[in-house]
């Protein structure tokens, strides 16, 4: 199916989808996040490694799994330092219901004790949404990612 | 009760052996002489055999000693390393961690080598040397380099040292029988800590911490056979822990690994730590290689990689993906507790922080929650660095008993 450029309203409405998705991770209201995505939502985070010459793959959850990693998330140790994803929308083609959506990403860490803000992280939000009636769902995040050392790490996905 | 800075500073009630005194882990000056005692005298991973398939491939690798080198394989398909760094004007060679190179030429002033370490170029040799020096006065440095136990790329900064077979010992005969089989890294990340190296180490050398991870405690902890998992020393200050069977379903959504490792019992994990700071850790059905680059006394570089069989199907490797991202990968349950968990000692212990005791003192017969991997690295430590760990300076005045 040939790609087209989306009504203004249609884009508009899938913009406001992917920056509703880092609000609610920001805000760690994971049940907002998923309520956002469609039930065969899948998440994967990627990265290339040029040291060995490999893509690869570092987290690939379905929606279920997704629940199950946020349910289990108070049972871990983390560091408390919020994250704030900062998503800009590049380019959105649509072609019939499923509209293909690449954004930058960028991550911030700010920390508890004085309130340091750092880059932590970049990469793109290759994302799949589907637009079926006047509410858009994601369908699948692809979280690419250029940054490949995170310090001492992070659960949460970006 | 708490206590005054006298009662702070008072000897532990241990012997000498079961603390140490935190300024080995913030003192500069130990630091650098590590580097001299410690790092350019052992045998160290430098990487993987699978990280250089072709003729001419090379990689880039920071030395914890300081040095930089070069690992390539020749087209006569041996592995040798050099330093990365021109004999002409210290200029670095090769600048990427990976490449092909059949020659290596310096952007400098392009003098070039060739893989076995020969300087095969120089420009306008004879106006610039006449018959004073010429490319055979011009050889790159080369370092000894072995491959083994598992198909890592070691090297050696000392022409003098043992080889590699002998630096090693029985330290590795646990997983003599799971590493027949050629193997391939199929994940890589770095991780840059503010604390010391042998804060890592330790933290692969004690299961005591596992009470920090969620996961440890459902999986193993609680499940029969945890408590008689069985430390061994070795000599070369290496050392080792006995296998379990893990029970990957008791944590929420988790399940039994489908995709096994030669010779290793379903949910079996084997750990080995070698000496100065690197771990062998095989959980059916990865292995993950941690090699520890110290870049001062509260920084630390760690270089994960994990590693499945080369003879691996796509659906074999996308299961060991997954068990790996699970709890080792960078947003894994447990790799971030770990690194959080050191994180914390090196604010605890930086430098121009007031000395503390570090104790390793827990004793229940060498299994699994007794501190005797950590006083084992510290001996050897301690013969190495010509200091005692309990008293650095020799300022200390501890007794044998207190």
């Amino acid at each position: 199916m040939e790609s087209a450029a989306p009504t203004p309203a249609t884009r508009i409405a899938i913009e406001e989808l992917i920056y509703r998705t880092c609000l609610a991770l920001d805000e760690k209201n994971f049940k907002a996040y998923l309520d956002l995505c469609d039930d065969d939502f899948r998440y994967t985070i990627t990265a290339h490694s040029p040291e060995i010459r490999k893509d690869m793959i570092w987290l690939d959850h379905d929606k279920a799994g997704m629940q199950l990693l946020f349910a289990n998330l108070p049972r871990h140790i983390s560091d408390h330092s919020p994250l704030t994803r900062h998503a800009i929308v590049f380019t959105v083609d649509h072609a019939g219901e499923l509209t293909q959506v690449v954004s930058a990403l960028q991550v911030f860490k700010t920390t508890l004790d004085g309130g340091v803000t750092e880059l932590f992280a970049i990469g793109r939000y290759l994302d799949t949404v589907r637009v079926d009636g006047t509410i858009p769902k994601l369908t699948k995040r692809v979280v690419k990612l250029e940054t490949r050392q995170f310090g001492f790490g992070n659960h949460i996905p970006f | 009760m708490s206590r005054n800075a006298a009662e702070w500073m008072q000897q532990p009630k241990f012997p000498r052996s079961h603390f140490v005194d935190s300024r080995i882990y913030t003192d500069e000056a130990i630091f650098r002489e590590e580097q001299q005692k410690v790092f350019n005298k052992s045998w160290i991973i430098g990487c993987h055999e699978s990280e250089l398939p072709g003729a001419f491939d090379y990689r880039t690798f920071h030395h914890p000693g300081g040095t930089p080198l070069i690992i390539v394989r020749g087209d006569d398909n041996v592995v040798r390393s050099f330093y990365n760094v021109c004999p002409h004007r210290g200029n670095t060679l090769l600048y990427d961690p990976v490449g092909n190179a059949k020659r290596i030429t310096c952007i400098f002033h392009s003098w070039s080598f060739d893989t076995k370490g020969n300087c095969v170029d120089i420009t306008r040799e004879e106006q610039g040397f006449q018959k004073r020096f010429c490319k055979a006065d011009a050889g790159l440095r080369e370092v000894r380099t072995e491959i083994g136990f598992g198909g890592f790329v070691w090297v050696n900064l000392d022409d003098g040292a043992c080889t590699l077979k002998e630096y090693i010992g029985d330290a590795l005969g646990m997983l003599e029988g799971h590493m027949s089989m050629p193997l391939e890294v199929f994940h890589y990340h770095k991780a840059v800590v503010h604390t010391n190296y042998k804060l890592w180490h330790d933290t692969n050398s004690e299961f005591y911490h596992d009470y920090m991870h969620y996961f440890n405690r459902v999986t193993g902890m609680l499940q029969p056979g945890y408590f008689e998992r069985k430390y061994t020393g070795y000599a070369n200050g290496h050392a080792s822990v006995g296998s379990m069977t893990i029970k990957y379903d008791a944590y929420e959504g988790g399940k039994e690994r489908g995709v096994g490792w030669p010779g290793l019992a379903p949910g079996g994990w084997i750990l080995i730590d070698i000496f100065p700071a690197m771990t062998y850790n095989l959980r059916t059905s990865v292995l993950r290689m941690d090699t520890s680059i110290p870049l001062g006394p509260n920084k630390l570089l760690v270089e994960f990689r994990g590693l499945g069989l080369k003879s691996d199907t796509p659906e074999q490797r996308a299961e060991r993906v997954r068990d790996h991202n699970t709890i080792w990968g960078p947003f894994g349950r447990n790799l971030h507790e770990d690194l959080l968990g050191v994180h914390g000692q090196g604010r605890a212990m930086r430098p121009g922080s007031e000395a503390t005791w570090v104790l390793h003192g827990r004793e229940e017969n060498m299994t699994i929650h007794d501190e005797g991997g950590m006083r084992h690295f510290y001996a050897e430590w301690s013969k190495r660095m010509e200091r005692e760990a309990y008293d650095p300076h020799g300022d200390r005045h501890v007794s044998e008993v207190p």
